[in-house]
């Protein structure tokens, strides 16, 4: 891994420390890294010797603030490094009273964007035994062969669109600051979209959604979905059949993103925790999109102290349907 | 995947699109304080609208969850209307300013997933305009019928009862 990274783990790993030995908070959320070099998995650090584990590269694209509601119920305190999508993940719980903000400890990591295992075995022609970074390019070895890539080309699709990179809100920041991006094309796929005919439409979903296998992990993952209970495992009335239909299937996905309309901070954890990798983003991103236009612009967990779109009125709002 | 008795998959069953008896079911979620009454004036005021609109009566049309709508869709509906109070008439205040929002955005979601607009409606209609609530029912189930037989969102395994 680069030069900065390893320095950068470290520092990290020097600045929590002192929290967690001194049991001012009891549970750190941080990456370790998985069995490849391109996995960063989410590390649940209790103490000195997890902490070592410690790793902050180019794949923890985990969003960790999903964890908090379920691990504040175990721990009093709890420590968790945020990226720009993690800390609006964290000021949407806040604003869900999902999370009490007192009894998180956020460190502030701003983040260059994470980098796509897929485009990394496309762009090295396998998986590669060696990745190394530097100075804005990446270097993929392996198999006997050695090629260059521009880090963004191999950024994930989620990071492409990312407006917020450094941390919104944060006790503590621990590295410098990347400055904020632009997306200029963010809802291109969505307005691309909606030149179609509404038979085109359904044929693209339908095929979509037929590899869905409901396997959830796009709720489970998302930083949004915070109810006790998720209509999805509502037995009274039972909302989701468990026949594979692909009625069911659309109804399980616009209803999921429905749910998370106006509240959805754009993370694409969604998408990119879906197996079949279907276009979830660009449900999310619909509803971003027409909610902005209808009622103003709202970048959710920017500030929680403004109230999401749909959680609000004017009584001249302007509404979609047209009185015939 | 069930064979398809039903037909290929968004299009309604075979038998319905070969009908040509055949009627369109439209479901309309009435708010109780205006537009039910407004169905009620309809009635006792002996004006004619198609016996393809089923009433199903809610507190308020901001009890409207989608998942009704999805449901509606899903066990045949052929189109689906949300009535409510017009914004500012409420007799909860507020209900039907948070539905405008709510069903702005759902209704577009839908249209975004391949629905035709026409299938799903919102009309405000107030306890005073029985003609209205006629008219609207008649025009909703026009466009219905030009739309033909729904089969988007549908359950496959769904038989109409028709």
């Amino acid at each position: 891994m680069a030069e900065h990274h390893i320095s950068a783990a470290a520092k990290i790993r020097a600045a929590v420390a002192q929290d967690l030995l001194s049991g001012r908070i009891s549970l750190l959320l941080g990456w370790e890294k998985g069995h490849f070099q391109w996995q960063s998995r989410p590390l649940f650090a209790r103490d000195g010797a997890d902490l070592e584990r410690l790793a902050w590269d180019s794949f923890c694209a985990v969003n960790l603030s999903r964890y908090l509601p379920e691990e504040l119920k175990e721990n009093e305190k709890v420590g968790v490094l945020v990226k720009g999508c993690d800390s609006r993940a964290l000021n949407r719980l806040v604003q869900d009273r999902a999370v009490p903000r007192e009894r998180v400890v956020a460190y502030g990591l701003p983040c260059p964007g994470m980098l796509d295992a897929g485009r990394l075995v496309e762009a090295a022609g396998g998986w590669p035994d060696e990745i190394a970074e530097a100075n804005g390019r990446v270097v993929l070895k392996g198999g006997g062969r050695e090629s260059e890539v521009h880090r963004d080309s191999l950024l994930l699709d989620k990071c492409r669109h990312c407006l917020y990179p450094d941390p919104v809100a944060c006790d503590q920041l621990l590295l410098a600051p990347v400055g904020n991006r632009e997306a200029p094309d963010r809802f291109k796929a969505v307005e691309e979209r909606e030149q179609l005919s509404a038979g085109e439409r359904y044929a693209y979903w339908e095929k979509e959604l037929q590899r869905c296998l409901r396997c959830y992990a796009c709720r489970q993952i998302c930083p949004a979905c915070s109810c006790r209970e998720c209509f999805v495992e509502q037995e009274q009335p039972r909302w989701l059949g468990k026949a594979y239909d692909a009625s069911e299937t659309f109804l399980f996905h616009l209803i999921r993103a429905y749910h998370v309309a106006g509240r959805c901070i754009d993370c694409g954890e969604c998408e990119r925790s879906c197996p079949v990798g279907i276009p979830l983003q660009e449900l999310n991103r619909k509803l971003i999109k027409d909610l902005n236009a209808l009622y103003g612009p709202y970048e959710a967990g920017l500030d929680p102290e403004r109230e999401p779109p749909l959680l609000t009125y004017a009584p001249n709002d302007p509404a979609a349907f047209t009185e015939k | 995947m069930p064979a398809a008795v039903n037909g290929p998959a968004g299009q309604a069953p075979a038998g319905e699109r070969q009908t040509s008896a055949w009627e369109p079911l439209i479901v309309a979620f009435c708010c109780n304080w205006c537009s039910y009454a407004g169905g009620d004036l309809a009635g006792t005021g002996r004006m004619e609208y198609p016996a393809n609109v089923k009433v199903i009566r809610v507190p308020c049309s901001s009890r409207m969850n989608p998942l009704f709508i999805m449901r509606a869709f899903q066990r045949g509906a052929d189109g689906v209307l949300v009535a409510g109070c017009h914004p500012g008439d409420c007799h909860y205040s507020s209900g039907n300013y948070h539905v405008r929002r709510r069903l702005s955005a759902f209704k577009q979601l839908l249209e975004f997933s391949g629905l035709e607009p026409q299938r799903f409606q919102v009309h405000w209609i107030s306890s005073s305009e029985g003609d209205k609530f006629a008219a609207v029912m008649r025009s909703m189930t026009g466009e219905i019928k030009a739309l033909g037989p729904n089969g988007k969102l549908r359950d496959r395994r769904w038989q109409s009862i028709t």
